[in-house]
C-alpha cells in the first residue's frame, strides 16, 4: 500500500511541480538555517568528557572587594580565578580523589632537532591534570606528584610541538629549552583539542590548548606572570614577585575530582571552613559565597553558550516555524484542489483512513526531500561560514565543527515537522464527503 | 462593493486564511526584531576606531637568550623600520588595540581614591605612538622622546605624563571639558599623571566593552623580553611592506623570535566576528522569511483563484467587471494580511521584550514595527496582484462550463 501511496504522491507532484518545489525549498531552507545555528550551539553546549561531568568540580571562593561584587551584573558570582594563597590553600586539602592547580604562562621554546625558537603558551599545572582530564598520550605520560614538589625539570609536549621539535619521533627523555632552561620530555600528548576548552574558558571558550605542560611550581621558581587574565582589586604595595604572589590579585584556577556524594559534602564543608578561617585572618571581607561547580555548571557560570548563540537558535527555529506554516497552507490548498480525485477514490471504496494515509505519505515525501536538501544546504552553509570567517577566526574549526549528529537531527526534525505539517491537511481531505466532489462542480 | 461578502466567504474557508495570517504574524515578529538587531550590529561593526586601521599591522618579538639586550633590539628594529620605504611610522607597544587583549586600570580625579573615577585601557608605548596609531590630537601635545621610560624591571606605577582620549578625560573631569590638558589624575596609590595631550577618539582593547573609547597612551617601554611592534604603512602598500618587514626583521637579528604578522583589519574583523556572524545570520533569515512568506501568499492566492474559476465566471456572467474581481481578491488578501499584521504586532513586541530581557539586547524601537507593518501590507498586496489579475481574465463563459 505504501508503494502505491508513493506512486500517487509522485503523480500529484507532477500535477503541481512549482508548488511542490516551493514546499520542498521552504522546508529545506528552514532546516538548513536551523542546522547551521544548531551546530554552533551544540558545539558550545558540548561537554568533552561527559562521564566526568559529576565528578570534576571547580571550587569557587569569593576573595573579592567588600565594596563591590566581582561581576556587577551577576552579584552572586564569585571571581572566576583565585589568588596564589587560596589556590595553594585549597590544593592542600586531602579530601579530593584528585586535584590540580594551574595557570597559563608563555615563553620561548628552543632546542630540539628541527625547531626554530618559538614563543609558546604553557599550562603550568600539577600532576593530576593528565588523569583528571583524561588526556591521551602518544608517548610516555604525565609526571608524578614528586616532580611537582621539586620541582623537577620535566615537560609534556602537545603533538604538534613534538612534531615541530622532534619531527614527530618518540622524544621521551630528550630535552628542550624553555625560558632558556633545560626541561626533559616525559610525555607527548596525542591529538587533544577539547572544544569547548572546558578546563580553562577564561581566555575564550574555543581557545587553542597550550603547546607545553610544565609543573606548576616552576612558575614561582622562574617568577612567571600569567599569559591569561590577572585581576586585582586591592591597593597593595607590590615591590617584588613574592609581594605579587601574596597579593589579592587573582590569576589561578583549581579543579578537584570528588567521586562520592560524601566527598562532595566533605569538600563543601572544607571550603566553608577554609573561608571562615581566612576571615579570622582578616581576608575574605565579603559574605560567604562559595560554589562548587561541576563541568556543566562551570560552563553555564561562564556563559560558554553565548546569548547570541541562543538568540540565533531561537530566530532560526522561528523561521522554520514560518516555513512549516507556509507548507501547511500550501498542502491544504493543494489537497483541497485535488479533492475530486480523493472523492473518486472514496467512491470506489477507499476508506477515510486510506485517504488520510495517502495524503500523509505525500507530506512525508516532501519533508524527507526537504530534509535531505536542507541538510546538504546546511553543510554548505557551515562550509561557507568557515571559508569566510576562517580567515580571521582561528578557533572556528572547534566552534563550528562538522557535526554529523546535527545533520541527523536536522533530517529528523524535518521529517517530524513535515508530518506534523501534513496532519491537518490530510485529516481535512480524509474527512470530506465523497459525494460533493462527484457532482459536477 | 462591501467587505461583508468577502468576509463571509473567508469565514467559510478559514483554515487557509488563518494559516496565511499566522505565517504573516510570525514573519512580522521575526523580521522586525531581526532587522533591528542586525542594524545595531552593523552600526557597531562600522563605527570608526579612530585608528588608521586599514593601513596597519602588528607583530610580536621575543628575546630568549641569556644576556639578551632587549632595549638594543627595540631601538635597532625601530630605526630600521622607520627608515623602510612605504612605512609612515612604527612604535613598540605592549598590546595591540582592537585585538581583544589588553590591560586596564582605574584612575581617580583626586588623590586617595577620591573624586570621579574611570577605568581605562592603557598602552605602554613611545613618542611615535600617536603618529603610528593615526589618532588625532585634539589638544595639548604628544609626549616627547625624553619622556619615555625604558624600564629594565617590572616596576609598578605609571610615568607622570600621558596622552588620553577625550572620553576618558571627560569621564574624570565632567565639569571642565574645555580645559582637560594639564589636569592631573591619580592612580590608587595617589600618584599623579598629568594629561599632556587629548586624543579626539581612539578605541582600546575590547570591542564588547561599553567604555571602549577610554584609552591612555603611557610612555613606558619594557621590561621585555617580549614586546609588540605596530607599523603604519602608506595606503595601498600594506601587503608589500608586511612581506618586506618580516624578511628585514629576521635578517637584522636572527636571535629572537618574530611572531606572525597580522593586520589591524584582521584583528578588528576577528574581534567583531561574533557581531558580524549574528548580522549575517539574521539578514539571511530575514531575506528568506520574506521570500517564503510572499511566495506562500502568492501560492495560496493562485490556488484560491484556481478553485474558484466557476464562481468567478458566474460573477462575471451576472455583471461583475474585471475591476470588481481584482478588487475582490485584493480586498480578501488585505483582510488576511491585516489580521496577520495585527497579531504580528503583538507578537513582535512580545519577542522584542523577551529578547531584551533575556539576552540583554536593547528594547525594540517602534519605528521598526511601523516599517514592518507597512512593508508586509505592501508585500501581501504585491503577492496577490498577479493571481488577482489572472482571476479577472476568467471568462464569463466559465459559469456554464463544467471543470
Amino acid at each position: 500500500m505504501f508503494a502505491y501511496y508513493l506512486r500517487l504522491a509522485l503523480s500529484s507532484f507532477r500535477r503541481n511541480p512549482g508548488l511542490t518545489a516551493l514546499m520542498v525549498m521552504a522546508i529545506a531552507l528552514g532546516i538548513s538555517v536551523c542546522m547551521v545555528t544548531l551546530t554552533s550551539y551544540r558545539a558550545a553546549a558540548r561537554i568533552p568528557i561527559p562521564d566526568k561531568n559529576d565528578t570534576l568540580f571547580v571550587p569557587n571562593v569569593d576573595s573579592w572587594d567588600p565594596a563591590q561584587s566581582y561581576d556587577k551584573d551577576q552579584a552572586d558570582h564569585a571571581p572566576d580565578l583565585q589568588t596564589y594563597r587560596d589556590a595553594r590553600g585549597l590544593y592542600a586539602s586531602t579530601i579530593p580523589d584528585r586535584k590540580l592547580i594551574m595557570f597559563k604562562a608563555g615563553g620561548v621554546l628552543s632546542g630540539g632537532n628541527h625547531m626554530a625558537p618559538e614563543y609558546v603558551a604553557a599550562r603550568m599545572t600539577t600532576a593530576d591534570f593528565f588523569p583528571m582530564f583524561e588526556t591521551p598520550f602518544l608517548y610516555g605520560g604525565g609526571w608524578n606528584a614528586k616532580a611537582d614538589e621539586g620541582p623537577e625539570p620535566v615537560i609534556v609536549l602537545s603533538k604538534d610541538t613534538n612534531q615541530k621539535a622532534f619531527g614527530g619521533a618518540d622524544s621521551v627523555g630528550k630535552t628542550l629549552l624553555w625560558h632558556d632552561r633545560e626541561f626533559r620530555v616525559v610525555g607527548v600528548l596525542n591529538d587533544w583539542e577539547p572544544a569547548p576548552k572546558f578546563y580553562d574558558v577564561s581566555n575564550g571558550s574555543f581557545d587553542e590548548p597550550e603547546k607545553i605542560y610544565v609543573p606548576f611550581s616552576w612558575g614561582q621558581v622562574m617568577e612567571l606572570g600569567s599569559d591569561g587574565n590577572t585581576n586585582c582589586w586591592k591597593t597593595e604595595d607590590i615591590k617584588s614577585y613574592l609581594d605579587f604572589l601574596n597579593s589579592e590579585c587573582i590569576w589561578f584556577e583549581s579543579w578537584v575530582e570528588l567521586r562520592t556524594a560524601a566527598k562532595v559534602a566533605a569538600y563543601t564543608k572544607f571550603l566553608d571552613d577554609y573561608v571562615i578561617d581566612q576571615k579570622s585572618k582578616g581576608r575574605f571581607p565579603r559574605p560567604l559565597n562559595n560554589h562548587l561547580y561541576n563541568i556543566e555548571g562551570w560552563m553555564a557560570r561562564n556563559g560558554v553558550v553565548g546569548q547570541d548563540n541562543k538568540a540565533m537558535l531561537i530566530m532560526a527555529f522561528a523561521f522554520l516555524a514560518v516555513c512549516l506554516v507556509n507548507t501547511v497552507g500550501l498542502l491544504l490548498a493543494k489537497f483541497l484542489n485535488a479533492a475530486p480525485i480523493a472523492g473518486v477514490r472514496r467512491a470506489l471504496g477507499a476508506s477515510r483512513r486510506d485517504i488520510f494515509w495517502q495524503h500523509l505519505t505525500e507530506a512525508g515525501v516532501i519533508s524527507v526531500a526537504g530534509g535531505l536538501l536542507g541538510g546538504l544546504l546546511g553543510v554548505a552553509g557551515i562550509w561557507a561560514l568557515r571559508a569566510w570567517y576562517g580567515r580571521f577566526v582561528q578557533e572556528l574549526e572547534r566552534s563550528l565543527p562538522t557535526d554529523y549528529g546535527t545533520f541527523a537531527i536536522a533530517v529528523g526534525i524535518s521529517l517530524a515537522a513535515g508530518i506534523i505539517a501534513g496532519l491537518y491537511p490530510a485529516w481535512r481531505i480524509g474527512r470530506a464527503a465523497p459525494a460533493s466532489y462527484l457532482k459536477v462542480q | 462593493m462591501g467587505l461583508r461578502p468577502i468576509l463571509s466567504s473567508l469565514l467559510r474557508n478559514r483554515a487557509g486564511a488563518l494559516l496565511v495570517a499566522i505565517q504573516l504574524a510570525l514573519t512580522l515578529a521575526i523580521v522586525v526584531n531581526a532587522v533591528y538587531v542586525t542594524e545595531q550590529r552593523i552600526t557597531k561593526i562600522g563605527r570608526p576606531s579612530g585608528l588608521d586601521d586599514q593601513n596597519q599591522f602588528a607583530l610580536s618579538v621575543t628575546g630568549f637568550e641569556k644576556n639578551f639586550d632587549f632595549f638594543a633590539m627595540v631601538r635597532g628594529d625601530m630605526a630600521m623600520l622607520r627608515d623602510m620605504p612605504g612605512i609612515i611610522d612604527a612604535t613598540p607597544i605592549n598590546q595591540i588595540p582592537l585585538s581583544g587583549g589588553g590591560s586596564s586600570t582605574i584612575f581617580y580625579s583626586l588623590p586617595d581614591k577620591k573624586g570621579e573615577s574611570s577605568p581605562v585601557a592603557y598602552y605602554g608605548t613611545d613618542e611615535h605612538a600617536v603618529n603610528t596609531l593615526g589618532v588625532k590630537l585634539a589638544g595639548g601635545r604628544n609626549f616627547g622622546a625624553t619622556d619615555v621610560d625604558y624600564r629594565p624591571k617590572d616596576v609598578q606605577g605609571f610615568p607622570g605624563t600621558a596622552v588620553v582620549t577625550r572620553a576618558f578625560a571627560e569621564a574624570l573631569f565632567p565639569k571642565q571639558k574645555d580645559q582637560l590638558v594639564g589636569k592631573a589624575f591619580y592612580d590608587d596609590q595617589g600618584k599623579p599623571v598629568v594629561i599632556a595631550g587629548v586624543l579626539e577618539q581612539m578605541h582600546g582593547a575590547w570591542v564588547g566593552w561599553d567604555k571602549l573609547d577610554r584609552v591612555m597612551l603611557t610612555p613606558v617601554v619594557g621590561p621585555g623580553p617580549g614586546i609588540r611592534y605596530l607599523v603604519r604603512t602608506e595606503p595601498g602598500k600594506l601587503d608589500t611592506v608586511m612581506a618586506a618587514t618580516e624578511v628585514a626583521l629576521r635578517k637584522r637579528d636572527p636571535n629572537r623570535v618574530v611572531g606572525k604578522l597580522r593586520t589591524l583589519k584582521n584583528f578588528k574583523q576577528s574581534s567583531y566576528s561574533g557581531d558580524s556572524l549574528m548580522a549575517v545570520t539574521l539578514s539571511v533569515v530575514t531575506g528568506l522569511v520574506l521570500i517564503f512568506s510572499s511566495l506562500g501568499i502568492f501560492g495560496l492566492a493562485t490556488f484560491n483563484v484556481n478553485t474558484r474559476t466557476r464562481q468567478i465566471g458566474t460573477r462575471r456572467a451576472v455583471g461583475a467587471r474585471k475591476r470588481d474581481i481584482v478588487s475582490y481578491f485584493m480586498a480578501e488578501n488585505w483582510m488576511i494580511t491585516t489580521l496577520g499584521v495585527v497579531a504580528g504586532c503583538a507578537m513582535a513586541l512580545g519577542v522584542g521584550f523577551w529578547l531584551s530581557s533575556q539576552f540583554g539586547l536593547p528594547r525594540l524601537d517602534l519605528y521598526y514595527l511601523v516599517g514592518g507593518v507597512a512593508g508586509l501590507w505592501a508585500i501581501g498586496q504585491l503577492a496577490a496582484w498577479q493571481p488577482a489579475l489572472r482571476a479577472a481574465k476568467v471568462s464569463p463563459a466559465m459559469a456554464t462550463r463544467s471543470v
